[in-house]
């Protein structure tokens, strides 16, 4: 008990600075020369090395010019959920990095759990279920105006992973809701703080079984819990094999991978996630479900514990002893490239350069204010490189990413100004292959997400060329159908309660070219070949616009062709 | 659909004999000719009869084997209620489904099957269901000394979900390319009116089903998805559903976009012929409790085999699963509902293929990422390695318990630490074992199994002879 109070003060200072996000030693301060030297170190030297040999040093820092409306609308892609008029004029105004500027300072919007408890899903009937958990889940990531923030958290949700499927445990629909909260909170700070975050979160402790975890018992042979401590490393820090600064695998003399782990690093792990639960867990009440857990001296290893090269002294508190862990893996070499790469993948594109990855891993270990891990410095890295920013070519045959069904979900909803009529955001869970997105957000299969970043489609063009595609793991026969039948129906009728908004396309709808123009700068960022245009062009002129009837269908039609041609699927 | 079927076997016979040579074969025409053998034996072949059907249920998360098959001598009990307190079955809910296997287990050892599996009893006691024991990936024969002195390759990434689920797949970490049954595939594509419903995927993609030139295809829980806006009108316009379908199958040079539009428009033919197919086929009569995703899924594999031969297709493999089995913690509440689904669903499908006529016809076996822990963590069960499975079908030689029974013990003889098994049989000589089933010959083994060769025993008598 002596110790007790200690960790709960180590905890309550933890808690703050996932809540409040206090500005941090070297933070990016918008329009500062802070802000213009880390985007230099972050793009420094242009696309120099890249493997492909297309990037050209930058003359000027990308961000830095004022972009074109295709320019901005690509950009609103890979950071946010598609564009509308609105954010095209925003970005134009601002450039590239200054929109990054204006995102990182939006404020939050109403979070998770204060919605659903403000909603009233804190009732017994809900103990034991996920009532409100999707609804709160698809309003921010429908209608938050935090777009970057949005898209970071629900990137972070994939690396991350916590899901609904794998929290049999009271209040699990608050635990969800809080835990997003906690990425959310944690989006723009450091990754040493989203990795405690993560740790202590109710939703992580149940998902990967931290929480309960108990000390070895010799009498009987029961031993910690290893799941946490292989996850942590294997898939939100380090990954299997060590890796240079350009997420290439590293070789030893004799040219064979390094593992970065053992079983013996997992066991001695472990031992440091021993010891840890709720902060006052309760049947009649959520509170704790956003709060971290708080460590127990009964349940704790209080041996030496040794991994990664670092030990703990044996009598270390609990708390001490997870700081030094989380410390010791928080800076290893490869989380700079492991993390950055993912980050890459989520953002802006399945097979992105080893010169890309090493600039946003530099990025990573050093801001340009010495500070490791700021996660402003690292998406200002990804979304303002080069590679990302230069402008698609139509030879390219490898660049960009199969969109996520998902993540075009969310674009054609806001790009149409979807609104909710009862305020509820009724979409429900759209994991079904066959009839929905085959994906819904909190709810991948596993800890290994929807899909993994190394997967390559066998027997493809792509694999024979070892080409990474991450959401092809989740394509085939019956997903593809899938998402153009659920488009046919949400784009004339809406997604359960909710309704878009044509209005500015009903007015263009006599005008077939210009309404189809319209749709393809929104969507896809202008990037759809002449010939595209011209098919959808052609086929939507074909509906007579005589009648509101005929508009109405001009415009669905226009909207739902362009969602699913593969130009627009595979954003670039 | 013709030409491509027939390039594609071409394709497939030029690769094998590829391999064959590249692999050191003396005689590479004498091998070319038996390489031919399989498409050229059911080509030959007449009617309905030659028809295999080889069917993986895969357990995702590892399901954890001790509680799935616990034992039931009173020693071996007492010592695994020691071990396991509270995650461990009460020796009296075994009653009921322990198992009087036709030869005894050593050493006075007998084995329960889990409760939840009661309706498998049946199965087991008539001879249709068997039991693997102690099964995993290996590269070749593994001593514990040899383990522990790192003295022979071992699995690559042995313990870790994602990459151990694949090795199990295809003998390679994440990012191989094809897996075993895909690789029966290859070897049975040229002899199946339609090469695309060699492979068939009830659940979501998995290399286990990729060959080197076969391709899975997916198929859902109801059968083959229209693509709704070619069936008639989109919004109202023929001109729009014309476009609809030149846009989602026009070749692309981008890749990705190209991969794309070869899945849609495999979706878009596939559906043609195989809704016609089940449109037109009886409705099945057994029941399947379809609340259960595992049973929907095999369900959905019983209407395919039941319109196998309007689509032509003689040997087949599918793949369904069923996912979360990692129970660290909360082992006791969630394993026994995962082991109902199980239990349920793989009886209704072997009644469903005893009404289709084709119980002898059809395989089906259980496999997982591994096995687990024998020591409890207090509510569940690490990451292990070896693991017992499950062997269905009238074919089957059934009643028994195949491979070496490993000591239940925590660092003993046959684990590794924790009470994670040493595996004594690999997964390469169970792959084998069933693709020279399928009717993969001999000298093809090694094509199916890379590693098959490390090994003395190439078939483990799992079938009536």
């Amino acid at each position: 008990m002596r110790h007790h109070a200690g960790f709960v003060k180590a905890h309550s200072a933890c808690a703050m600075s996932n809540t409040f996000d206090p500005p941090l030693p070297g933070t990016l301060v918008p329009g500062t020369a802070s802000a213009a030297a880390a985007l230099l170190t972050a793009c420094g030297g242009g696309g120099g090395g890249d493997g492909s040999g297309a990037d050209a040093p930058a003359a000027t820092p990308p961000g830095s010019t004022t972009p074109t409306g295709a320019e901005a609308s690509r950009l609103l892609g890979q950071a946010g959920f598609g564009a509308t008029d609105a954010q095209i004029e925003r970005v134009k105004a601002l450039g590239a990095s200054g929109w990054l500027d204006e995102q990182f300072a939006a404020p939050r919007t109403q979070s998770h759990y204060d919605w659903m408890l403000a909603k009233g899903y804190a009732t017994d009937t809900n103990i034991n279920g996920f009532a409100g958990t999707d609804n709160t889940l698809w309003r921010k990531l429908l209608s938050s105006p935090d777009v970057l923030r949005q898209r970071m958290t629900l990137a972070l949700s994939e690396i991350f992973v916590v899901s609904m499927t794998g929290l049999p445990v009271a209040w699990r629909g608050f635990i969800a809701a809080a835990y997003v909260d906690v990425l959310e909170a944690s989006a723009f700070g450091t990754y040493r703080q989203l990795l405690q975050a993560v740790t202590l979160s109710p939703g992580m402790g149940v998902y990967l079984n931290m929480r309960g975890n108990r000390r070895a018992d010799p009498a009987t042979g029961r031993v910690p819990d290893e799941n946490y401590a292989r996850e942590v490393l294997q898939l939100f820090s380090l990954g299997l094999l060590e890796l240079n600064t350009d997420g290439s695998v590293k070789r030893d003399a004799s040219g064979n991978a390094m593992e970065t782990y053992s079983q013996d690093t997992i066991t001695g792990l472990a031992r440091v996630f021993t010891g840890w639960d709720y902060d006052g867990a309760s049947r009649q009440e959520t509170s704790y479900t956003q709060r971290p857990m708080v460590a127990s001296g009964t349940t704790h290893e209080t041996g030496e514990k040794r991994f990664l090269g670092a030990t703990v002294a044996a009598g270390t508190p609990p708390a001490a002893g997870l700081q030094q862990a989380l410390d010791t893996i928080a800076a290893h070499p490869n989380v700079g490239p492991f993390i950055g790469r993912q980050l890459i993948q989520r953002l802006v594109s399945s097979n992105p350069s080893a010169a890309y990855v090493g600039r946003v891993a530099a990025a990573f270990d050093n801001n340009g204010s010495g500070v490791r891990g700021d996660l402003k410095a690292v998406l200002r890295a990804v979304l303002l490189d080069v590679e990302a920013r230069r402008a698609p070519a139509a030879g390219d045959t490898t660049r960009g990413m199969l969109r996520e069904p998902v993540v075009r979900f969310i674009q054609w909803a806001r790009t149409f100004g979807v609104t909710s009529p009862t305020e509820v955001w009724n979409v429900g869970n759209l994991s079904d292959p066959a009839t929905r997105l085959g994906q819904s957000p909190l709810r991948s299969p596993s800890v290994f997400n929807f899909f993994r970043p190394g997967y390559v489609p066998p027997n493809s063009a792509l694999g024979t060329q070892g080409i990474t595609a991450p959401e092809f793991q989740i394509t085939n026969e019956s997903t593809v159908v899938g998402w153009a039948n659920y488009a046919q129906t949400f784009v004339a009728s809406g997604a359960g309660e909710l309704r878009p908004n044509y209005s500015a396309e009903l007015a263009l709808a006599a005008d077939a070219a210009a309404l189809v123009k319209r749709v393809a700068l929104l969507l896809a960022a202008d990037a759809l070949p002449g010939a595209t245009l011209d098919t959808i062009t052609q086929a939507v002129a074909s509906i007579a616009a005589s009648t509101d009837a005929g508009r109405n269908n001009r415009v669905y039609a226009a909207v739902h062709l362009v969602l699913c041609a593969p130009d627009y699927l595979v954003q670039v | 659909m013709k030409h491509t079927k027939h390039l594609q076997s071409r394709r497939a016979f030029l690769r094998q004999a590829g391999q064959l040579s590249m692999a050191g074969v003396a005689a590479p025409w004498a091998v070319n000719l038996a390489a031919m053998a399989e498409a050229a034996a059911q080509t030959s072949s007449t009617g309905a009869d030659d028809y295999k059907a080889l069917v993986c249920v895969f357990l995702y998360g590892a399901n954890d084997h001790t509680n799935t098959l616990p034992p039931y001598d009173a020693t071996t009990h007492a010592e695994y209620l020691r071990v396991r307190g509270s995650i461990a079955t009460a020796r009296d809910a075994l009653a009921a489904t322990a198992l009087l296997p036709r030869a005894a287990l050593p050493g006075g050892r007998q084995m329960a099957l889990a409760p939840e599996l009661l309706p498998l009893k049946g199965l087991f006691d008539a001879g249709q269901l068997g039991v693997l024991l102690n099964v995993g990936t290996l590269i070749q024969p593994t001593t514990k000394a040899q383990y522990t002195a790192a003295s022979v390759p071992l699995p690559p990434k042995l313990f870790s979900h994602n990459d151990q689920q694949s090795v199990w797949q295809s003998s390679l970490p994440e990012g191989s390319t094809s897996g075993w049954g895909g690789r029966i595939g290859d070897l049975f594509m040229a002899g199946n009116g339609s090469a695309t419903f060699t492979c068939v995927n009830v659940s979501g993609n998995a290399v286990y089903m990729s060959g080197r030139e076969a391709v899975q295809y997916q198929v859902s829980t109801s059968g083959s998805v229209a693509l709704r806006g070619i069936q008639s009108n989109l919004f109202g316009s023929a001109a729009c559903s014309a476009a609809l379908r030149s846009l989602v199958t026009a070749p692309h040079t981008h890749l990705m976009r190209a991969e794309h539009t070869r899945v849609m428009s495999r979706a878009i033919d596939a559906n043609t012929s195989l809704s016609a197919a089940l449109a037109a086929a009886p409705a099945l009569n057994t029941v399947f409790d379809t609340t259960s995703s595992l049973a929907a899924q095999l369900r959905m594999v019983a209407r395919m085999i039941s319109v196998r031969q309007a689509l032509g297709v003689r040997r087949q493999i599918f793949f369904v699963s069923l996912g979360g089995f990692d129970l660290h913690d909360f082992l006791v509440a969630q394993h026994p509902g995962l082991l109902t689904q199980v239990g349920s669903a793989l009886k209704s499908f072997y009644d469903a293929t005893v009404e289709l006529g084709v119980a002898s016809q059809v395989t089906s076996f259980t496999a997982s990422d591994f096995g687990r822990t024998f020591s409890s963590n207090g509510d569940g069960s690490d990451h292990g390695w070896g693991s017992h499975h499950f062997l269905m079908g009238g074919a089957v030689a059934g009643g028994r318990f195949h491979g070496r029974l490993p000591a239940l013990s925590v660092n003993g003889a046959d684990d590794v630490g924790q009470g994670r098994l040493l595996p004594t049989t690999a997964v390469d000589q169970l792959a084998a074992t069933l693709a020279r089933w399928m009717g993969v010959s001999d000298s093809n083994l090694a094509l199916v199994a890379p590693n098959i060769g490390n090994y003395t025993v190439r078939d483990l008598g799992l079938f009536n002879a």
